[in-house]
């Protein structure tokens, strides 16, 4: 109970509050309600921005802040291994529910600091999108705060029971964001979005029971859902206490699906399109923006770690289904034309480098010398890849969403010209746009380049395929560009109601093409904010395979003489 | 006498009355049915009391059954009258409201 | 030079060169911010501060080229001077060194000694090409500064090489933004700054028109006529400025990470500056045409670096310091200071290619074993790489983007064609040399042959002024790639710089007839416009003669020097090349089509000229209202003419070579010859000249290069000048020919069938297979899910439901079936009483009989 534990806190149910405090007021007072959120909101994302300069501690590569008696000794002070076995001592918590030895863990490191602070971001600027929603705003505003509370949650959750919680707490705020303030199919949209990551937290919590049970090897000891410590068992740093290469890939499959329908990853993402496309521009914005990084930060958090060996063996089918994502979302956004479809597709092109980075994981090296950098590269690049991409795609779906409210349609072949008649407006969304083809100088770029600079080394086939996707993003963006903003004259309806960007639509717009420059051209901003994090994963997690294959009394004499 | 000299009697009075309520088609015939098979069930008891271990018990219940039978009689001169007020008849397969 | 000095020079070069490159930056983002909102749409300053931004670029980039050559004492000139311009071993900057090994140094000596007619070069035994022990040259290395500029050699080449900022590290692997100066380096900023000054004053007249709020574009029809729009002059301004700084990021830059980042930002300039006229659908088709395009090149680029990355762990080009000692860059890696790759072949047969360290040492694993690539995979790189610079530099068979591209506006052409974009394909080929293995630089060599005969053919029939001039632009950067690829490195370059001010030349001086016929582009209109506008036209003749090649047959200047101008002298280079390479290796088409080349870009040339100015004008009304442009464009025009005529003067003796030849890898001069052992594993039995060799050849290369420049030039007279033959029977007679080339080669239609319609059928595929089978599925399991609940009720109303309703049923009929004995009469009961009473009574007796 120290104030770490209170600023967590406050970063999770400060929207929670905020939900209560909108509650209060009188339903016809809009404008107070929403300048009410909008001020939780950015509460939220100040709170996010003391966690990750203020707080947060980048030399540290373990999960923060560190109990009392380990931070007399200096940050880096410790082995990988040993800060994988601290897990008791890492994270602050509070028993919730002891008779299942459910706990109210919370904690932070270099993976998931960049991704609280994303999500802070994208739900101000979400929140300043909002403006648009004319119906139920109360109801919105209400069930907004309490998606930034899942969101938030699902970040900081460090056991496995909460992280489960606000998984589900993030999914039911949206299902009825989506099919209440959505476009006209937008029931079908909702349901479609709900039944699929339904589907898939089944799974998750039929692998949570699994690796729940099998963590405790005698009676006395209760089993536990603390990540940090499910994670040392499966890396086979707990004597006499391991989970089997087949639990383990069991577990790993079933963990996988359930988070690769959220990134989402080829076969499973065809909720995508149609919940982007019918939610309204401030849901698409978190949507793209926070959302789909979930999947990934839950399979670099939670799959991979707990589950090494099955991860290894299954690597080759990530990183070709990341690579067919990369490939089938590009052609697939190629033949589009609705504008936010388009952008929708783009999407699943995108993620697919975050997982085809997570996944280039090659135990032996061909080229150069030791083994992982090029996995490492391959982390780092799908980390930067997701903020990245939270910050072009949000971008881009804000401005679809601004064309969208003043002409009332968004079919590719009608639009043309408004470079011409909304010149601030066409300038800033080329620029988000070409941040989305990955244009060196922009955000898009550096995850992008570096994903598949890594993938060589793992397979050269894939490497190739995945880099022809640079033709084709930029055959798909520059089409829709040329559309949309160049060209004659408009050939759609509602010539008339297009009008200049707002002040508010022009800072959302603004603030996101700052980020894209900034982290495009100074991308050691954020790698410097998760490198040692990364590291500390990759290092365990190769140690964690090498131990988790061994037999188990092997495993066992091991760990007992460190 | 021995006991089943009773036991005779009573069974034929028993019998009787019984026949008498069955076949009878007069209330107050099938009334005296009635008081027939009580009284048969009276002298049972009576010859029970005085040749078995029943003792003063048997014609206690007896004492109890001649008054249950008079208050019987009571009552059921009673529904009697009130059945012929009603139906200007005591024929008693007139009075089949029971009817299931 | 002490190292004291280098460091202080490095640093200098650095700032200077720095300042340069990102003034431009500065002024982009001060026009753009400033331009609309602040200055108002009828104010030059955007213009002014773009001029003012990289004005003062080019005179960094002078001074640096100034202090550069303080600094090493004008070596590279001296040196050269002295002797043929051929020889290279430079042994008085050898004595000057230090020799790492120790090693005497009399074999480069004695094999490229002084006199003019070497040995050929595959006799020279001089070149122990897979032994450790170097030759002499450039041995020396200077220890390695750790804050900045560390120099790469400090004898006979120096390179400055150091870091700005780092990008991301991982482990040791480290990417950063750093710079690498050279006096290529130095040469291409001076160059490219001072010809971005000359357009951008130019095109402070030409843009002139945008200085407006209601620009009529008359290529445009909207529902309501022409299309009217405010002027864009400040935004042509700022995309200008990005593009300089783009392409000056690219020269700068330390490693080929870099060098695609900036690849990537010149692509884009590129696109917004071709779709300039955004409202036009032909430009912005044409835009996004030279992106995708591009992109397909870089595609290839990608490969080459994923390669690289995977294989040296490093980007760098020059060795530079990183954990506390010297981390050997690329170069160094493949070639270590010798210029020689170390080739192994393992038992298993595959043949590798050693990394060694800067001084020449074999890189070990931890483990002890050689650090090695497998060559094909060294080839595959290069090629990759250099799929780059075929998409970047518009080469066969990615092309086709570079015509259209010119849908910008002709001060765009200018600077795209000349000093930025194309020039970097060709740059990148330069300063990534030597990676190249000779396999690579056959195929560069073939690329660019084809390329400077196909683009030549289309220029012949094409009649819009810049259409013309661009093919001739992909035609000499076909010559350029050609030099480069049969191992005529400074030649290749020579001419990219020579070909740079040339056709900046001539673009301007369309822009300026166009401008001064009031947009019109179509040659066919055009004619005896000379005397309209004699000083666009002069110069531009000027530019024709340069790029023609002519030169006055046996009249030398005291010297020996021939009396011709820029493109003479690097033309002539190529050639020469060209005709070693082809007596050394067959390959006889390499040395024909450039000859061939040589005669026709001489005929189109002097067509466009005398169609343009000469004779009698065709249209009159063209003719009427023609005027010459004003002097802020006609005065670029005086200047970059001088240019042309004389930047190249002094041939390969001349300053430009000579300062280019200082950067030349030292794998090039010697030439190379395939060792038995490389043969030995299916390699092309290739010989690269020397520079002695080439020299042989100049004087006979020379001759029929002239030659054949002086047929195209008189056939185009006697067509076009004279009008002595009809062009247009010509064009009759050969209607299918003409046809075919005015199709130009039928490229954009092949492509269109070949790739962009499948690619369209294929995304409709994907949309399909989503629409049809992912979501098919997910709808037909829905609907299964619907059948099975349906079915579930089935079941519950009619299993379930039924079996309670059929009993209570049953019991309801029993009841009622049973209410008969209830008669109500009351005899009835005694009845039944007494008879149940018999009948339990006998059944007692009957059960129980005791």
């Amino acid at each position: 109970m120290n104030d770490t534990f209170w600023l967590l806190t406050w970063i999770i149910f400060l929207p929670t509050a905020g939900a209560a405090g909108v509650a209060l007021i009188k339903k016809e007072s809009v404008e107070t309600m929403r300048a009410f959120a909008l001020a939780i909101t950015f509460a939220t994302f100040l709170l996010s921005i003391y966690l990750t300069w203020g707080v947060f501690d980048p030399t540290d590569p373990g999960i923060q802040p560190r109990a009392p008696e380990l931070v007399s000794k200096a940050a880096g002070g410790f082995s990988s291994q040993e800060i994988a076995k601290q897990y008791g001592q890492r994270g602050v918590s509070t028993t919730w529910i002891p008779g299942w030895n459910i706990e109210y863990r919370l904690g932070y490191d270099g993976i998931s600091v960049p991704l609280v602070l994303l999500t802070g971001l994208i739900s101000f600027l979400g929140m300043v999108a909002s403006w648009s929603i004319q119906k139920e705003v109360k109801g919105y505003l209400i069930l907004y705060l309490l998606l930034e509370t899942g969101m938030m949650g699902v970040f900081l959750a460090l056991d496995f029971f909460l992280f489960y919680v606000f998984w589900e707490v993030m999914l039911l705020p949206m299902y009825f964001l989506i099919g209440i303030w959505g476009g006209p199919r937008r029931e079908y949209a909702a349901i479609k979005f709900f039944l699929y990551t339904l589907f898939g937290s089944i799974l998750m919590l039929i692998a949570l029971l699994m690796l729940y049970f099998g963590s405790t090897g005698s009676g006395d000891v209760l089993p536990t859902f603390n990540i940090l410590k499910l994670s040392a068992i499966g890396q086979g740093l707990i004597p006499n206490l391991a989970y089997s290469p087949a639990v383990q890939l069991t577990a790993f499959i079933l963990l996988f699906i359930g988070f690769a329908i959220k990134v989402p990853v080829w076969p499973f993402h065809t909720w995508l399109p149609d919940a982007h496309v019918e939610a309204p521009t401030p849901i698409s914005m978190i949507l793209a923006g926070v959302l789909l990084k979930m999947g990934g930060y839950g399979i670099l958090r939670i799959a991979f770690p707990i589950c090494p060996a099955g991860a290894q063996a299954a690597c080759l089918v990530l990183v070709a289904l990341g690579v067919i994502s990369i490939i089938y979302g590009a052609f697939a956004a190629l033949a589009q034309t609705d504008f936010k479809r388009m952008v929708a597709y783009s999407s699943v092109s995108h993620m697919g480098y975050v997982l085809l980075g997570i996944a280039v994981w090659k135990l032996t090296d061909t080229g150069a010398a030791d083994g992982s950098r090029f996995w490492l590269q391959g982390i780092n690049g799908a980390m930067f890849q997701m903020i990245g991409h939270g910050i072009s795609s949000a971008g881009m779906f804000f401005m679809v969403g601004v064309i969208y409210d003043r002409v009332h349609h968004r079919d590719l072949n009608k639009f043309g010209g408004l470079i011409g008649l909304m010149p601030l407006y066409g300038g800033i969304a080329i620029g988000l746009f070409f941040a989305g083809l990955g244009l060196p100088g922009l955000c898009g770029f550096i995850g992008e380049v570096f994903v598949v600079l890594s993938s060589w080394n793992y397979s050269p086939v894939l490497a190739i395929v995945a880099a022809s996707g640079v033709i084709l993003t930029a055959g798909y963006i520059l089409w829709a560009v040329q559309r949309v903003y160049l060209g004659p004259e408009y050939k759609g309806p509602h010539p008339e109601a297009i009008t200049p960007l707002t002040e508010r639509e022009a800072f959302v717009g603004l603030t996101l093409l700052v980020f894209a420059v900034i982290l495009g051209v100074f991308p050691n901003l954020l790698f410097s904010k998760m490198e040692k994090s990364t590291e500390q994963f990759v290092s365990t997690m190769d140690a964690g395979y090498q131990a988790s294959i061994k037999p188990a009394t092997t495993t066992a004499a091991i760990t007992n003489t460190k | 006498m021995d006991l089943s000299s009773y036991l005779l009697v009573g069974a034929v009075l028993f019998v009787a009355g019984v026949v008498c309520m069955a076949t009878k088609r007069n209330g107050i015939g099938v009334l005296m049915g009635v008081e027939l098979v009580l009284n048969g069930a009276n002298i049972n008891f009576v010859a029970f009391a005085n040749y078995t271990r029943l003792g003063l018990d048997g014609q206690v219940i007896s004492l109890f059954v001649i008054v249950l039978a008079a208050a019987e009689a009571a009552v059921a001169l009673a529904i009697a009258l009130s059945f012929y007020n009603n139906h200007l008849t005591i024929d008693v397969d007139q009075a089949n409201q029971l009817q299931g | 030079m002490d190292p004291q000095t280098l460091q202080t020079t490095g640093l200098t070069l650095k700032w200077l060169l720095t300042i340069a490159w990102l003034l431009p930056l500065l002024g982009f983002v001060v026009e753009l911010i400033g331009g609309g909102w602040v200055w108002g749409r009828y104010s030059k300053n955007a213009a002014y501060l773009s001029v003012m931004c990289i004005v003062t670029g080019f005179v960094c980039s002078f001074i640096a080229l100034m202090t550069w050559g303080n600094a090493t004492e004008w070596s590279a000139l001296k040196d050269h001077g002295a002797t043929h311009g051929t020889s290279h071993a430079e042994p008085s900057r050898h004595a000057s060194g230090v020799d790492a090994h120790g090693a005497p140094k009399p074999a480069a000596e004695a094999a490229h000694g002084h006199d003019d007619h070497a040995k050929p070069v595959a006799k020279d035994a001089a070149h122990p090409a897979h032994d450790d022990h170097a030759k002499p040259a450039a041995a020396v290395h200077v220890a390695a500064d750790h804050a900045h500029g560390t120099p790469h050699h400090a004898a006979p080449k120096v390179v400055f090489t150091g870091i700005f900022y780092r990008l991301a590290q991982f482990g040791s692997l480290d990417i950063s933004l750093s710079y690498y100066i050279d006096s290529l380096t130095l040469v291409m900023f001076t160059m490219v700054t001072f010809i971005a000054s000359c357009i951008h004053i130019f095109a402070i007249g030409y843009m002139s028109e945008e200085l407006t709020d209601n620009y009529a574009d008359h290529q445009v029809h909207t529902s309501h006529g022409h299309l009217h729009r405010p002027g864009r002059f400040h935004r042509f301004f700022s995309f200008l400025s990005l593009f300089c700084f783009s392409m000056l990021g690219l020269v700068l830059a330390g490693n080929i990470f870099q060098v695609f980042i900036f690849w990537e930002l010149v692509g884009v300039c590129s696109y917004f500056l071709i779709g300039f006229y955004t409202e036009r659908k032909s430009a912005s088709n044409a835009a996004n045409k030279a992106f995708i395009m591009n992109r397909v090149g870089d595609f290839g680029f990608l490969i080459g670096l994923m390669i690289v990355w995977t294989w040296f762990g490093n980007f760098q080009f020059g060795d530079l310091p990183a954990h506390g000692q010297t981390q050997p860059g690329l170069f160094s890696m493949v070639r270590g200071n010798d210029g020689q790759m170390k080739l192994h072949v393992p038992e298993s047969g595959q043949a590798e290619v050693v990394f060694k360290n800067q001084d020449n040492h074999i890189q070990t694993k931890p483990n002890g074993e050689q650090r090695t690539i497998p060559y094909w995979l060294l080839v595959a790189a290069g090629l990759g790489v250099f799929g780059g610079c075929i998409g970047k530099s518009a080469q066969f068979p990615l092309q086709t983007w570079l015509p259209d591209a010119m849908e910008g506006p002709t001060p765009v052409s200018a600077l795209v064609h000349s000093a930025t974009m194309v020039a970097a394909g060709v740059y990148l080929v330069g300063r990534f040399y030597p990676m190249f293995t000779p396999e690579v630089l056959l195929v560069i060599a073939y690329i660019g042959a084809i390329t400077l005969f196909l683009a030549a053919t289309i220029a012949v029939v094409a009649t819009d002024i810049k259409k013309v001039l661009a093919y001739s632009t992909i035609s000499q950067l076909g010559y350029m790639m050609l030099g480069l690829g049969l191992g005529g490195w400074a030649a290749g370059l020579f001419h990219l710089i020579t070909h740079a001010f040339f056709k900046s030349l001539m673009f301007l001086a369309s822009g300026s007839v166009i401008y001064g016929c009031h947009h019109v582009q179509e040659m066919p209109q055009m004619g005896g416009l000379r005397r309209k506008m004699p000083l666009t036209a002069y110069t531009m003749l000027v530019g024709v003669i340069a790029i023609a090649g002519l030169a006055i047959p046996y009249v030398t200047l005291p010297g020996g020097e021939p009396i011709a101008f820029s493109g003479y002298h690097s033309k002539d280079a190529i050639v020469a090349t060209a005709l070693t390479y082809m007596n050394l290796n067959g390959h006889h088409l390499l040395f024909f089509l450039p000859l061939a080349g040589a005669g026709i870009t001489a005929f189109y040339m002097f067509r466009l000229w005398f169609y343009t100015f000469a004779g009698e004008p065709r249209d009159k009304e063209v003719y009427e209202r023609a005027h010459e442009s004003p002097w802020v464009m006609v005065g670029p025009l005086v200047v970059l003419s001088f240019f042309a005529a004389f930047c190249a003067f002094g041939g390969e003796k001349g300053l430009l070579f000579k300062l280019l030849l200082d950067s030349e890898p030292a794998s090039v001069p010697g030439g190379y010859v395939a060792q038995t052992e490389y043969l030995s594993q299916g390699l092309l039995n290739l010989k690269l000249p020397s520079h002695e060799a080439i020299h042989a050849k100049h004087d006979r290369a020379g001759t029929l290069a002239l030659i054949m420049a002086f047929v195209g030039a008189g056939c185009a007279y006697l067509v076009y000048g004279v009008r002595w033959v009809n062009a247009a029977e010509i064009k009759q007679q050969f209607s299918g020919i003409h046809r075919f080339l005015v199709n130009k080669w039928g490229f954009d239609e092949f492509y269109d069938m070949l790739f962009v319609k499948p690619t369209h059928v294929v995304a409709g595929w994907c949309s399909a297979i989503d629409r049809v089978i992912f979501d098919g599925f997910l709808h037909a399991s829905a609907k299964a899910a619907v059948k099975v609940s349906d079915w579930d009720r089935q079941f519950d109303e009619t299993i379930v439901d039924g079996a309670v309703n059929t009993v209570g049923n049953w019991t309801f009929a029993i009841g009622r079936s049973l209410s008969v004995v209830q008669t109500g009469r009351m005899r009835n009961y005694v009845m039944f009483i007494a008879v149940g009473l018999l009948g339990i009574f006998a059944l007692l007796i009957m059960f129980f009989p005791n």
